[in-house]
């Protein structure tokens, strides 16, 4: 437990100071965090969802490229890591446009 | 001023659901104990061949590290005398070489004699490997294969081996270690964990299996 304990305390201090910083600083509202962490969840909520339809989609298209070409393309092309992170991104840019269009 | 949009509801709920997930995944032991249960085998015995199921090379002809574990646990098996001959899989990808020929190679280069090793370069996936190690034993007369392949991938690979006729020793080779600590190696296990189960499913639906 003692490296996942260090990153929780890790990341657990950086928010700390975050939050004094915020508040002192910034002059943030104490009570627009706890929204905020909802848009937190819905973000990761999104990405769940760019990701699924990712994969679903990359495994059709895997598919029908075999059968159009003829040629191989492994199925594990869809589990490549960097799709978490393009999801990510597709779901904060999905945020920030329903933002924007307020 | 138009008013602020509500949260999304159903993605708040995926959203909580996929950090806890994350947490308990990244951040505890449980994902390397279910590994460690599920993909717990027996010491393997002698076979009429030893076959490494491919995992994949770059186009420079770097194994990839699954292809080099798997290498090396048929190479270990071949040392103790458990089968007389050594099959390398693993096709070419993309116009690189083939993975079976360069895994034949370092076989030949770390002192395996060149007659035991049987190079099958053709197999695209696991059921297809599975034909042509079924098609190779046939030529051989024999039926009993120690299967070398990852731990993760071992239940999938032996069902399509045995349903190609083969007896099925199985050989599972460690890829990532159950006992891994880092949330990162933890979740990395977890997605290979979870990447199988869909491969099952599919395979299943699929009626491969």
């Amino acid at each position: 437990m003692g490296d996942s304990l260090y990153l929780l305390g890790l990341v657990a201090l950086t928010s700390w100071l975050a939050w004094r910083g915020g508040r002192r600083w910034a002059r943030l509202d104490g009570a627009r965090l706890r929204p905020a962490l909802v848009r937190l969840l819905e973000c990761a909520g999104l990405t769940v969802g760019f990701y699924v339809l990712n994969v679903l989609v990359g495994f059709a298209a895997v598919l029908v490229l075999r059968k159009l070409t003829g040629s191989f393309i492994s199925m594990y092309v869809n589990t490549d890591w960097t799709l978490t992170l393009l999801s990510a991104f597709q779901a904060v840019t999905f945020q920030w446009w329903r933002a924007e269009s307020e | 001023m138009t008013a602020r949009r509500p949260p999304l509801r159903l993605a708040s709920s995926v959203g909580a659901l996929t950090l806890g997930a994350l947490l308990v995944l990244g951040f505890t032991p449980l994902v390397g104990e279910i590994s460690r249960r599920v993909d717990a085998a027996p010491p393997p015995g002698p076979a009429d061949a030893i076959v490494v199921l491919g995992a994949g090379a770059a186009r420079d002809g770097v194994l990839s590290n699954q292809s080099l574990r798997r290498l090396v646990g048929g190479l270990v098996l071949y040392r103790r005398g458990l089968a007389p001959r050594l099959v390398v899989m693993g096709p070419g990808y993309q116009g690189g070489p083939v993975e079976a020929e360069v895994r034949s190679t370092l076989a030949r280069d770390i002192g395996i004699p060149a007659d035991a090793i049987v190079v099958e370069g053709g197999g695209l996936t696991t059921q297809h490997e599975a034909a042509l190690a079924a098609r190779r034993m046939r030529e051989w007369g024999g039926r009993r294969v120690l299967l070398v392949t990852g731990a993760q991938h071992m239940h999938r690979a032996r069902l399509l081996f045995e349903r190609a006729g083969l007896e099925v020793v199985p050989a599972p080779v460690v890829e990532i270690s159950p006992a891994v600590r880092r949330p990162d190696g933890r979740l990395e296990l977890a997605r290979i964990v979870i990447q199988e189960a869909l491969a099952r499913l599919y395979y299943r639906v699929s009626g491969q299996l």
